[in-house]
């Protein structure tokens, strides 16, 4: 990894922007998915973070709950007992899937935070709904604002929809840049700039990466692949096992991750609630909303097939978690119906590095051309 | 150890309601009536109202894990791509879907719509999404809200009446529910406002019986079995609402009420245990090995969380009570349920996790913990997926069993 992406990635690993902003006198409020619209919360002058763990082993975790879910749930309920997120003011979810909904009760049982709340997410997109839905979004804002005793203010609101929707332009160039023939950025360096954002305040984040892509843009870019690939999955972070997938030969050029594109992808296009509530019902491609004459996973299907388009992957890399049930149900939808090879891997953790390495080179030799 | 173990006899009784149940689909198929697929917490009234066949995955494939042909179900599911760690339901019915061959007859119709609802967990959903494209029919969604203490006060562990509901989560509820009425006309055709109103009374008795069942089976010394009781989620989940059911709880509640009046019990009764999971189909006779040795089921909460008291005078409102259980409500809700582990006076739980469901495994270390901070009481629990018995082998079970009650004596 080249040195600002290090820096970048001690920001997440270190936490120390969010250290910096508890020694401040800021709140911080961890989010337990990529769907909890973090603007309300920016606006009330707080910090939104996303809350991740990065334990191998999650003995604390198995104890409190079943040790097949996945492992974006049991780390963070093992950095929770931990006492890893001893600083946070309250945690918020989102009804997105079983895993969120019951890791934020098992989460408020056990460890009592300050404040917390769960978003209830509607599944469909229709009139009724998106009404539901902004005041639904406008119910955890008040909730909110008078746990914070600060008032609430539309401007405020609409001020850090436009800090959020400058950041996801910033991604967008950070994705056009590995898209490139000679794609300009690493995978395991494109993680840590996203992982990096969720730990800090996106104005913050945008002052600190505001001219990498201009630095990467004189950048002469990698060639040392034979396949472009678009990497697909849900809470994903782990960067040995996209080394590993750059390693054997291939380039991370898209994905639909909910740690990246998945959180960045669609800006805020409308006012006030009604407008946060349509990006989020909307625009991430994992949410189980769809319009009433769709099915999410045909929405999803159509985000991957404008990803790889756009980006020109030749094949799939669906980082398939055992125990998410986001991909349990949907990763033979996408095998079946998108047109190019897919490589699935279950994955576990801790990683077997050398099993994974046989199965992506062999995957390489088969589809990477000459 | 047969001798010590006396059940209400509603076996017969079950017999007639399902022969019932099955001769109204048969007609109804018979007359091209379309067929849907519901899932638990479903307002299964409107499968009456609009004279619909019903179909329901988790009922068929919990027949198909009695019948033993879950396993081969649930490894066709697996190697089609689909995720081990899913409920047992969904991966029974994709073998179903993806291998027929390997499926118990009578096989359950295909659907010509399919409706999905988060009354219990976003499973439900996912797996309705699945369905309706393998098949390409329509599907309708009912959010329900998962409830928390901000939004839900109160509700009673059994008639899931609350002091109060947040209003905005009540009425959007009310809207979906709306809006699934005017699908089902769409679907089926319209539906008469006297029937309407007729098959909610059904509903309503039904409901009422089944409460008290259910109240009567904590009394002293436990009056029935749960091979027998467990099965009251057929009714509750699925058929509520029929006339059948309603003859069926009539019956059923003289035949508990009067074994209760003569003070007899399932069994001689030495333990009283609360239990919790979703029944493992493959191994019923577990409650019974149980209550043989003298250690009976007063309380089984995924019962409980399959009634609702239903009002005929408020329908709408009575299918959002559905999802007022404490497996749809944050854990700090557990009080409904302290209470009525109280009343039932118990001094031990068995707790199913069930691999793959998410809602009831999740819950059961925090109700564990519950009941021995509240009560004093210890909870077994085992790993017990509903559809495959290759991960509870019945003799490990026995053991693990033995050496609780053990410890409780």
């Amino acid at each position: 990894m080249r040195e600002p992406f290090k820096i970048f990635y001690s920001i997440f690993q270190e936490k120390t922007k969010l250290r910096e902003y508890v020694d401040s006198g800021r709140r911080v409020f961890g989010t337990m998915c990529n769907n909890v619209p973090e603007e309300i919360i920016h606006s009330l002058g707080a910090v939104p973070i996303r809350m991740f763990g990065n334990y191998g082993n999650t003995n604390l975790a198995n104890s409190k709950i079943p040790s097949w879910t996945c492992n974006y749930a049991r780390n963070v309920m093992e950095a929770g007992l931990r006492g890893d997120f001893d600083f946070l003011e309250g945690v918020v979810s989102a009804t997105t899937d079983d895993t969120k909904i019951h890791l934020f009760s098992a989460y408020r049982f056990y460890i009592k935070p300050r404040f917390s709340y769960l978003v209830q997410f509607p599944y469909v997109r229709d009139e009724v709904s998106e009404e539901f839905f902004a005041r639904e979004l406008e119910r955890f804002a008040k909730h909110l604002s008078s746990h914070l005793s600060v008032e609430f203010n539309e401007d405020r609101l609409s001020a850090s929809a436009g800090v959020y929707n400058t950041y996801r332009e910033l991604c967008g160039e950070f994705e056009s840049l590995r898209a490139e023939e000679k794609p300009k950025i690493r995978a395991d360096e494109f993680m840590a700039l996203m992982l990096s954002s969720l730990s800090m305040l996106k104005e913050d984040f945008v002052s600190m990466a505001d001219n990498l892509p201009e630095m990467l843009g004189d950048h002469d870019g990698f060639s040392d692949y034979r396949l472009r690939v678009h990497l697909s999955g849900t809470d994903f972070y782990n960067l040995t096992l996209l080394r590993l997938i750059e390693e054997s030969g291939m380039a991370v050029v898209s994905d639909d991750l909910c740690t990246s594109a998945g959180y960045f992808t669609g800006k805020v296009e409308g006012d006030g609630f009604r407008g946060i509530a349509e990006r989020y019902s909307g625009c991430t491609a994992c949410v189980m909303t769809s319009s009433n004459t769709e099915l999410s996973v045909e929405e999803r299907l159509r985000f991957i097939r404008k990803k790889i388009k756009e980006n020109n992957a030749d094949a799939i890399v669906l980082l398939k978690d055992r125990g998410c049930e986001v991909c349990g149900h949907q990763c033979p939808w996408i095998v079946r119906e998108i047109d190019i090879p897919v490589l699935v891997l279950d994955l576990d953790f801790p990683l077997s590095v050398e099993q994974y390495r046989t199965r992506m080179e062999a995957f390489v030799e088969a589809h990477g051309g000459g | 150890m047969e001798n010590n173990w006396n059940p209400l006899g509603y076996k017969n009784l079950y017999r007639e309601l399902f022969k019932k149940h099955l001769n109204r689909q048969n007609e109804l198929l018979k007359n091209n009536r379309p067929v849907g697929w519901f899932f638990s917490f479903h307002p299964s009234e409107l499968i009456y109202i609009f004279d619909v066949v019903s179909a329901f995955p988790e009922q068929y494939s919990a027949y198909c894990a009695a019948r033993g042909s879950s396993v081969d179900l649930i490894d066709t599911s697996i190697s089609s791509g689909y995720g081990h760690f899913l409920c047992d339901y969904f991966k029974t019915t994709i073998g179903m879907i993806e291998a027929p061959e390997k499926a118990t007859p009578p096989l359950m119709p295909k659907p010509d719509f399919i409706i999905s609802s988060r009354a219990l967990c976003v499973a439900h959903h996912e797996m309705a999404e699945v369905f309706a494209r393998y098949y390409g029919i329509p599907k309708y969604t009912v959010n329900y809200p998962y409830w928390t203490t901000d939004s839900l006060k109160n509700p009673d562990e059994l008639t899931k009446e609350a002091e109060w509901a947040d209003e905005l989560y009540v009425e959007y509820t009310v809207e979906r529910l709306r809006g699934l009425v005017d699908f089902m006309a769409e679907v089926a055709g319209e539906a008469d406002e006297e029937k309407f109103r007729e098959v909610f009374r059904k509903s309503e008795k039904t409901s009422e019986l089944l409460i008290k069942i259910l109240n009567l089976m904590m009394s002293k010394p436990t009056p029935g079995s749960q091979r027998e009781i467990s099965d009251l989620v057929f009714i509750a989940f699925f058929v509520l609402g029929s006339d059948y059911a309603l003859e069926f709880c009539e019956n059923a509640y003289e035949v508990i009420r009067e074994r209760v009046k003569k003070g007899e019990g399932v069994s001689e009764e030495k333990h009283r245990l609360l239990t919790f999971g979703i029944v493992p189909w493959h191994s019923l006779k577990i409650y019974q090995y149980c209550e043989s040795m003298g250690a009976n089921f007063p309380v089984n909460l995924y019962v409980n969380a399959s009634v609702h008291k239903a009002d005929s005078s408020n329908p709408y409102m009575s299918m959002v009570r559905r999802s007022m259980h404490f497996t749809n409500s944050s854990y700090e809700m557990l009080d409904g349920v302290v209470k009525t582990a109280r009343k039932a006076d118990i001094d031990g739980a068995l707790l199913l996790e069930n691999t793959g469901c998410r809602i009831t495994s999740m819950i059961i270390r925090p109700l564990a913990e519950r009941l021995r901070e509240d009560l004093g009481v210890q909870s077994l629990i085992l790993e017990a997926p509903q559809c495959d018995p290759r991960v509870m082998p019945m003799e490990r079970a026995k053991t693990q069993i033995d050496a609780f009650l053990e410890s409780l004596a």
